[in-house]
């Protein structure tokens, strides 16, 4: 599936800022099942530095520096992405299996399964959370199965409510709540998963816009999405989104992968200045004609 | 006095007797100054002999002079669990560690060997990974590290080394070989306490010092400073030590390490990355900086792409460093080699990287990510200290940071266990180690401690040098087991004693091409600001003590002429908050006390000498420790408790100490602040305060109307009665008054003489234009200047000062905002956006 991708991003700051630094992850690149045809960055005010580069995951990021007072900052991206849903393996190994090959391997390049195993910035790992996910994980069962299990668990049991969390909040934050969006979903599975330890990662992206009256339109369309990765061994990485309790597939666009939301934000920034802040994202993910 | 050393003692020294009689090494335990036997080894014996010369009555006195000196020097340490964040007198236990240059000289090799070691592991991690994609260091291990920095895979360190300055934890076990017990790779502490300890200690016992051939220290930390300059290229760029700030519990060190070396003490807040550099925010400009020697953990180095709730760091500094702008001591992500997992690796790593086996062992460590290793060692869990393998903490917080396994109660052991099973990559074992002991000097006489020894290497040119001493720490107890060793209780310094003749080297040498003068005129603004405040306070203290001495004063006359005067004096100190509003009708002593002893009062001398002592204290490295002892005398003296109800001699008593303490500090400041620039900020902040108090004094006791006396008490106030007398030898009168005390450009509380002193200082302060015009600050000086040296005494009226109090306002700000801050960084707010 080909798809045209347009998110807006807008900062209003309360009173002008006079400088400010970000790192922007909002550019897609090409990787397995997903091909980027074009993409592009238009930022206002221009930049008076700026610097197209990628992070250790293989993201792409853009550093810029503005030195003109300004009370909005905008960030247009437009691209157009092919998604090719990978197959399913038929079965994975016992999910102990697993674990034990992410242990003792000795890859170390960006997607080796080492890097998504410990806690990370926002992701302790929660008591709770693990034996919540284990009750899924009994002695033997194979990997894929379990986890099938767990996100239909996971939305069974946590309630989709915007605003019952933030961008801040930690995964036995909304696991206690058992409220939250699709970045909390994302969290605590993740914990949840690296507690028995098996590697998962956090990915940002989109879903396919769908009008509101649409059956068949998933939660968190029209907006920013996330969703997991995990590691299958010899199957590689699969995607599972706990928010619609779905594996992923060609609905999904990837943005960015990490270890949590962290290290995925789209936008980071260190701005000179007083005052709150706001922020405006509009996303639009259509079938390209 | 004989220096041999004998290598055997065939019968105790009698002499040594009163020392070592009691002296029992602790039971399977390597005791460093007694062997299995009872005799005292040989290198410890010359020592020991010129101690036991001395006597205990004068070993006691001698000590308890080094004690004195640490403290007078201002050595502290700051305990991050005191909610206070009260700062520690220094435990200097003053029996130094005895080593033996043959011995010494095994331990330099190690630890060289090992240094090697850890860099070339950094630089293949941080590089090719060969190391793990051979199957060498399990890829978990790398990964798991928190202090593995991502953004900087594949980014060649500026400067070409990931380690420069270096220290490793050492104890000696009982089989009397040395082990490593923890690397120290990210910002190692210590250094600064070594010299310190080494400095007391020196100038207690200087004869036996000397006579003792110990290896100085100087050599080291003069080469450090050359390799420092050496990396710093251009010739207007200086060198750094970037410190988290005063809050930090070794804050002490940072600011006498960057005394001691000549480097500047900046905090993030201080820097600033342009596209092509970091540079320094000083009271002149940006001024560049290439070098930074850090103590900020690497975590908090940029808010940018590291941990973006740091208020430590500087945005934008790991862009610098892929850029090759600035060399960082140690690289940032060089705390990788820290971790106790990587002990379990590294004696395997030798023969593979540097094709030779460890020198010197480290603590045998088991990394649990293993299956095998997982189920062999829950089988010898009562044998093993179970230890995080990557951060401070076991996962189970309440373990805290290692813990041995004999010491879990069932339940413990069952939930560690799975843990363990579940993720074993969080954790190692490691052998329990017995650490050696040395003496220390308890109720008289010497009795045995076990200790850890910390050794500081530097990486000069191509080599690395050892520092020939250490920093000792010793348990609080006599349980020699590693794992009980949490904090050291007390310190102690290391002699390494020297084969040959030592070279005198003086501590603080200053050779040709040291940054010390380079350094000296820079003044980070933020330093500036802080003492441009401590100026203001300590004015603002003295005035306030010499309203309460005037009233103090006046009270003892009991008539009820003075009774109006005194209405006035309380109501100005009711006006700059140091009583409480209610005060009109209590008595003198009462309202005395207040101002004394209320902390909850911003005007009172507890918040204002408080307010004071902390602008100073984030300053400590531009302040002479004279004027910082003066500054804590001050603070120490006001919060000593005064009785309920003070009698006015006691009250009397106590301000005239503080106000001897604050002239005291007032002379210091003059003579010993060689920080030029810093010394004018100090300066200006008094001199403002003095000439807004003074215009608010004479607005309230010299205007139309003034009650009997209140022109006297002006005088007083002024410090001015002397030369009016001499002057006009009669009662006071409202314009010679005036004139004194606002006009008289030659009386030095005068208002105008104060506007002078500004007007000087401002003309001596850096240039931030270049045109040749008054820049806006001095115009505003100025401008009140010529107003007042063109006033009659008699035109003097409450609007006129009232002119002069807002100006002198203006100028305050301008000043501020001219100095100190920067125009770029007007008070930044640092937000992550999301």
């Amino acid at each position: 599936m080909i798809y045209d991708v347009r998110q807006t991003t807008t900062c209003s700051y309360a009173s002008p800022v006079a400088h400010a630094r970000h790192v922007l992850r909002l550019t897609p690149v090409s990787r397995d099942g997903e091909r980027v045809h074009v993409a592009a960055l238009q930022i206002v005010p221009e930049p008076a530095h700026r610097r197209e580069g990628q992070d250790f995951f293989g993201n792409r990021l853009t550093w810029i520096e503005i030195n003109e007072p300004h009370q909005t900052l905008t960030v247009k991206l437009s691209a157009r992405v092919a998604v090719d849903a990978e197959p399913i393996p038929p079965e994975t190994p016992a999910w102990e299996n697993v674990r034990d090959a992410a242990f003792a391997t000795s890859d170390i390049g960006p997607l080796s399964p080492a890097h998504f195993l410990f806690p990370s910035r926002i992701v302790s790992l929660d008591p709770e959370i693990r034996d919540y996910v284990r009750q899924s994980f009994t002695p033997g069962r194979a990997l894929l199965e379990a986890a099938i299990e767990l996100i239909g668990r996971m939305k069974a049991d946590i309630v989709y409510e915007i605003g019952a969390t933030t961008v801040t909040t930690t995964p036995p934050m909304s696991f206690a709540l058992r409220r939250g969006v699709c970045q909390d979903y994302a969290h605590i599975m993740i914990s949840g998963l690296r507690g028995i330890g098996l590697p998962a990662a956090y990915v940002s992206g989109y879903l396919r816009s769908a009008p509101r009256t649409d059956p068949t339109r998933l939660q968190g369309a029209d907006a920013m999405h996330a969703w997991v990765l995990l590691w299958c061994g010899t199957a590689g990485w699969i995607g599972l989104d706990p928010t619609n309790a779905i594996l992923a597939g060609e609905d999904h666009v990837t943005l960015a992968i990490g270890r949590d939301y962290t290290d995925v934000a789209p936008m980071d920034g260190v701005i000179l200045g007083s005052g709150g802040q706001h922020i405006d994202v509009a996303v639009a993910v259509t079938p390209a004609a | 006095m004989a220096l041999q050393f004998p290598s055997t003692v065939d019968a105790p020294d009698a002499g040594l007797e009163p020392l070592i009689s009691g002296y029992r090494p602790l039971h399977g335990v390597f005791d460093e100054m007694m062997d299995g036997d009872g005799r005292v080894r040989g290198h410890w014996q010359p020592f020991l002999a010129m101690l036991a010369a001395l006597g205990a009555d004068e070993i006691n006195r001698r000590f308890a002079a080094a004690d004195r000196y640490l403290r007078d020097s201002g050595v502290f340490y700051r305990v991050y669990e005191d909610a206070a964040g009260i700062e520690r007198p220094w435990p200097l236990s003053h029996i130094p560690l005895i080593v033996e240059p043959g011995e010494w000289r095994q331990l330099e090799a190690g630890l060289v060997q090992r240094a090697e070691l850890l860099e070339a592991v950094l630089a293949d991690s941080y590089g090719p990974g060969t190391l793990t994609r051979d199957g060498r260091l399990p890829a978990a291990v790398v990964a798991g590290n928190p202090e593995f920095l991502r953004p900087l895979v594949g980014v060649e360190p500026p400067g070409g080394a990931h380690l420069r300055f270096y220290a490793v934890d050492v104890g000696r076990g009982a089989d009397g070989r040395w082990w490593v017990l923890n690397d120290r790779a990210q910002a190692p502490s210590g250094a600064g306490y070594a010299i310190e300890n080494r400095l007391a200690l020196s100038r207690a016992i200087p004869d036996i010092y000397r006579k003792a051939r110990v290896e100085r220290v100087a050599p080291f930390f003069q080469a450090l400073q050359a390799e420092l300059l050496a990396l710093s290229h251009r010739d207007d760029a200086r060198i750094s030590l970037l410190t988290p700030g005063p809050m930090n519990e070794t804050y002490f060190e940072h600011a006498y390490l960057a005394r001691y070396l000549g480097l500047l003490l900046v905090e993030g807040e201080d820097l600033s990355v342009q596209d092509d550099g970091v540079f320094i925010r000083t009271v002149s400009g940006l001024r560049r900086t290439e070098v930074l020697l850090r103590r900020i953990d690497a975590d908090f180095a940029d808010p940018l792409e590291l941990n973006a709730a740091s208020r430590l760091g500087v945005a934008g500094l790991l862009q610098a460093v892929r850029d090759g702008k600035v060399v960082i001591i140690n690289a940032l992500g060089a705390g990788l080699v820290e971790a106790r997992a990587m002990l379990a690796f590294l004696p395997a790593l030798a023969p593979v990287v540097l094709g030779a086996e460890l020198k010197m062992p480290n603590v045998a460590t088991w990394w649990l990510g293993r299956a095998d290793m997982r189920e062999d060692m829950i089988g010898k869990f009562d044998s093993m200290v179970i230890a995080s393998a990557f951060t401070e903490q076991l996962p189970n917080a309440q373990l805290g940071s290692e813990i041995l396994g004999a010491r879990l109660d069932e339940t413990q052991r069952q939930a560690l266990m799975q843990s363990i099973r579940d993720r074993g990559i969080d954790y190692v074992a490691q052998e329990a180690v017995t650490l050696s002991s040395m003496p220390v000097w308890r109720d008289g006489r010497l009795q045995p401690r076990p200790f850890t020894l910390r050794l500081f290497l530097a990486r000069t040119g191509a080599r690395w040098q050892v520092l020939p001493a250490g920093f000792v720490r010793i348990a609080d107890d006599i349980d020699a087991r590693a794992v009980s060793l949490q904090r050291g209780a007390a310190t102690a310094d290391a002699w390494v004693l020297a084969h040959g003749p030592v070279a005198e080297t003086t501590l603080l040498p200053t050779p040709e091409r040291m940054p010390v003068q380079r350094a000296s005129g820079l003044l980070p603004s933020r330093a500036a600001d802080n003492l441009f405040w401590v100026g203001r306070y300590v004015e603002r203290a003295e005035a306030t003590l010499r309203l309460v001495r005037a009233i103090v004063n006046r009270v003892a006359e009991a008539d009820d002429a003075a009774a109006p005067v005194i209405a006035t004096l309380k109501a100005l100190l009711g006006a700059w908050d140091a009583i409480p509003p209610d005060n009109a009708a209590a008595p003198a002593t009462f309202t005395a006390r207040a101002v004394l002893t209320r902390s909850d009062l911003d005007g009172s001398l507890p918040r204002l000498v408080s307010a004071a002592r902390f602008a100073a204290s984030v300053i400590r490295d531009r302040f002479s420790p004279d004027a910082w002892r003066a500054l804590n005398d001050l603070a120490k003296l006001i919060a000593t408790p005064l009785a309920a109800d003070p009698t006015e001699s006691a009250i009397a008593e106590r301000v005239e100490a503080a106000l001897r303490i604050i002239a005291a500090l007032s002379g210091l400041a003059q003579e010993n602040m060689t920080q030029l620039a810093g010394w004018r900020f100090l300066e200006l902040g008094r001199r403002i305060e003095r000439a807004l108090l003074t215009c608010r004094l004479t607005r309230a006791l010299a205007q139309a109307g003034t009650a009997d006396g209140e022109l006297d008490v002006l005088l007083e106030l002024a410090d001015s009665q002397i030369t009016y007398r001499q002057r006009y030898v009669m009662i006071a009168a409202p314009a010679p008054v005036v004139d004194l005390v606002v006009l008289d450009p030659n009386n030095p509380r005068s208002v105008l003489y104060q506007l002078d002193r500004i007007e000087a200082h401002l003309r001596a302060l850096p240039k931030r234009s270049s045109s040749g015009r008054l820049s806006p600050v001095q115009q505003i000086a100025a401008s009140i200047a010529t107003r007042l040296r063109t006033a009659e005494a008699a035109a003097v009226n409450e609007a006129l000062i009232v002119d002069v109090e807002q100006a002198l306002m203006k100028l305050s700000d301008a000043i501020t905002a001219a100095y100190l801050t920067n125009n770029e960084r007007s008070e930044p707010v640092w937000e992550a956006l999301a």
